[in-house]
């Protein structure tokens, strides 16, 4: 399912194509979509966004997190999203079909992200 | 090739000679008659970390917590008074496992078999037809189990009357863990994984740099560098069972652009927080039997190593907060840590169930530590004196 046309703040329009997979609720949801991607797709996120990761969590730190709108909290998922990607694209690179098969056995069950 | 010499373990104050260089034998790795001994030597006497006072914030609150290598679930609760409290998750009308949740909050704690309910101080508060019975309420308490604190952190002792205090069980190392950010900590992230090796096996893996390069050759890059490829500690530690190490500061990590950026959003919160220079960031405590917990405040980790039998075992690893995500730039930085950390921890599981398999055969009878596994066979000394203190002790009791 795509996302609707405006789902994130005015300046981060050209990360729309990238909410449906990456922008996801809970930090093991975010995790296991790295680990089931393809390269191709990791690779395209990675280079869409990073650029405007700075840009993106200076607007989103002008607001404390419980006042957030909703395009917010979807820019917010969306970098946290990056987070995961980043490793997998920036210091695991080719190696991260191997990298990924012992990661499908860690679960996270907690983190701050989730509350 | 010349390799750059050992200047990095140069143990002073602390020389692990007593340790011997004497291979060591296998069979403690995987035998089946050793974890039995292990459990009554070991996890049905010693002081085990369960959690943390975060985790029950205000009274009412509880956790359960399984320790197979006991057979005990242990139910924590803080009660109405604000006292942390053990107990044996068992009702103590017929041994019914009392909860079946694994944490929450409620103030009393009913047995579905026959209705017993007991309050969050363990006593019994009533139950159903209590009068045809041939025993008073007063005498049927949740059966207590020894619980202290130490830097927040939560020990129980299964022993009914633990032969020392958690603080002397410490020893100089509760004043050390006491500075660290985990003594403040309200929250954590938490990832678990479960594999099949030894627990000894496991948490050995994580207690020596010699694999780090061949394992992680992408995410532990960092560790090592020309001058230390090993990324070996620049000192090792021996606290009677436990041990620590020095992590050695590389002076030009190779840190990638994402890597540089997410570290550096999360400092000025470890600063504001006061750790940014603290004494033991670059300590890696290995408390007996089986917890680490690192010092380094921008992934300040602990890491229990839970045997379920001889050769299966769970991992459960926290990334301790102080503090509720802030704002954004904070929430990343903690989650970028927490899946770095994760990455790391996650590379390591193949090669141990490989070492486990391996060791299963009984195609060995005797493994090797070099210097710099030092940790493991000072750990491999610890486990064994308590195994054979025990057989020694079960001798004398059976001879008397």
């Amino acid at each position: 399912m795509s996302a609707p046309e405006h789902s994130l703040p005015p300046g981060f329009g050209s990360l729309e194509p990238f909410v449906s997979a990456w922008a996801l609720e809970g930090a093991d949801n975010r995790l296991r979509a790295r680990l089931a991607s393809r390269e191709a797709d990791r690779v395209a996120f990675f280079e869409a966004a990073k650029d405007l990761l700075p840009r993106g969590l200076d607007y989103l730190d002008r607001k404390p997190l419980a006042e957030h709108s909703d395009q917010d909290k979807r820019l917010m998922r969306l970098l946290l999203g990056m987070a995961h990607v980043a490793l997998a694209v920036e210091i695991q690179g080719d190696d991260e079909p191997r990298h990924a098969e012992g990661a499908r056995h860690m679960t996270i069950t907690r983190a701050p992200s989730d509350d | 090739m010349s390799m750059p010499s050992p200047q990095f373990l140069e143990p002073k104050s602390h020389d692990p000679a007593h340790l011997g260089t004497d291979p060591v034998p296998a069979g403690p790795y995987y035998r089946e008659d050793y974890f039995a001994l292990e459990r009554e030597a070991i996890f049905k006497r010693s002081w085990l970390q369960v959690g943390h006072v975060c985790e029950l914030p205000e009274p009412g609150t509880f956790v359960v917590r399984t320790i197979e290598a006991a057979g005990a679930s242990i139910l924590i609760t803080r009660g109405r008074d604000g006292v942390i409290r053990a107990f044996h998750n068992v009702c103590t009308h017929r041994g019914t496992q009392l909860v079946a949740e694994t944490g929450g909050k409620q103030s009393s704690f009913t047995c579905r078999y026959h209705a017993w309910t007991f309050g969050s101080d363990g006593a019994l508060r009533g139950a159903p037809d209590l009068e045809r019975f041939y025993i008073e309420a007063k005498d049927c308490g949740l059966i207590k189990i020894a619980i202290d604190q130490c830097a927040g952190l939560l020990f129980v002792n299964l022993d009914r009357e633990p032969k020392q205090s958690l603080r002397a069980f410490l020893g100089p190392l509760a004043a050390e863990l006491e500075m660290l950010p985990v003594a403040k900590a309200t929250t954590f992230s938490e990832y678990v994984y479960e594999i099949d090796a030894n627990w000894k096996l496991t948490y050995d893996n994580f207690q020596e740099n010699y694999h780090l390069q061949f394992i992680h050759p992408r995410s532990g890059k960092a560790a090592g560098g020309p001058e230390n490829p090993f990324g070996y500690p620049t000192r090792y530690g021996f606290h009677g069972p436990h041990r620590t190490q020095t992590i050695w500061t590389n002076p030009k990590p190779a840190i990638m652009p994402i890597q540089g950026f997410a570290f550096g959003k999360g400092l000025p919160f470890i600063a504001a927080d006061g750790f940014a220079q603290a004494p033991h960031n670059r300590t890696y405590f290995a408390l007996f039997p089986n917890f680490f917990l690192i010092g380094t405040p921008t992934q300040h980790f602990s890491h229990s190593v839970i045997p379920i039998c001889a050769s299966k075992s769970r991992g459960v690893i926290r990334l301790y907060w102080i503090g509720d995500d802030r704002i954004a730039s904070q929430r990343f930085a903690r989650e970028y840590a927490m899946a770095t950390a994760l990455d790391i921890h996650s590379e390591d599981r193949a090669v141990i169930e490989a070492g486990q398999r391996g060791l299963s055969s009984g195609a060995l009878s005797h493994i090797h530590f070099q210097s710099q596994e030092v940790l493991c066979r000072h750990f491999f000394h610890s486990v064994d004196s308590a195994v054979q203190a025990y057989k020694a002790e079960r001798a004398g009791s059976a001879r008397t």
